[in-house]
């Protein structure tokens, strides 16, 4: 079993939200969104489908 | 009257010298027990009291000179004084170890939770500090000259964390605590720094 890591990034999935917008605001790149996708693949299995109140980790 | 008078003085210096001769056993058994007693803690007194010590191995040795120099009355007198000093460095020996000790355990407990805390913090800004290298623009809230500052510290954060091990693995828990607390702080000034707290 994994512990999280408390100092890890979190970002709760908003409405209107999508990974490049999430990746522009922490990275201020969108074309980083595979690395968002990547760190969730536990929860997401396509980067142009997110759900508001999902709970990403920003790596 | 003469030959009374030489009588009384011979007389008078065969009872010295066996008076002295009397004092020779206690002497060198007070001598004794005062080295066996100090044996007994003599490695933690190196360490935890050495001027101490030495003051006192001196005074031994001004003993030990008036065994040799068969100042035996002398001797006797000076011992208890010295078996006295003897016990009292025991005892500030004893304290200064039990000090000692509760500073380690303190500083090995502390180490417990710096060493799960501060490689998690590393890894997290390892991670986003790669991520942003990589970045054709930086975030809003982190300019090109912050992130140049904040890369240096980083490494200088790295460079302590395993001094700061590397200590704790010598066995200087103190040392190695207070440098991984050092760590701690700049990396968490450079979370804060990068947005991540947020």
């Amino acid at each position: 079993m994994s512990t999280e890591n408390p100092y890890a990034q979190y970002h709760v999935v908003k409405k209107g939200d999508t990974l490049s917008k999430i990746a522009e605001e922490y990275y201020g790149d969108k074309m980083l969104y595979p690395k968002i996708f990547d760190a969730n693949k536990d929860i997401l299995q396509d980067p142009n489908k997110i759900k508001p109140g999902q709970r990403l980790r920003i790596p | 009257m003469r030959t009374a008078k030489m009588f009384v003085a011979l007389a008078a210096a065969v009872l010295a010298m066996a008076a002295c001769a009397n004092q020779k056993e206690p002497a060198e058994k007070a001598v004794a027990q005062i080295e066996s007693s100090l044996a007994e803690f003599r490695a933690d007194a190196e360490k935890y009291a050495a001027e101490e010590l030495k003051s006192l191995d001196d005074s031994i040795s001004t003993l030990k000179a008036g065994i040799a120099h068969k100042d035996y009355g002398k001797v006797v007198t000076g011992a208890p004084s010295v078996a006295a000093a003897v016990t009292t460095l025991k005892d500030t020996v004893a304290k200064a170890k039990a000090d000692s000790d509760a500073i380690m355990a303190a500083a090995t407990a502390e180490w417990g939770e710096l060493s799960q805390s501060v490689p998690q913090l590393v890894d997290a800004l390892q991670s986003r500090i790669d991520t942003l290298s990589k970045s054709r623009k930086l975030p809003k809230n982190v300019d090109k000259a912050t992130f140049e500052t904040i890369k240096t510290d980083f490494e200088t954060v790295k460079t302590d964390w395993t001094s700061a091990t590397r200590e704790f693995t010598a066995g200087a828990a103190a040392d190695a605590v207070r440098k991984a607390r050092a760590a701690r702080a700049k990396a968490e000034e450079i979370h804060a720094k990068l947005g991540m707290n947020s």
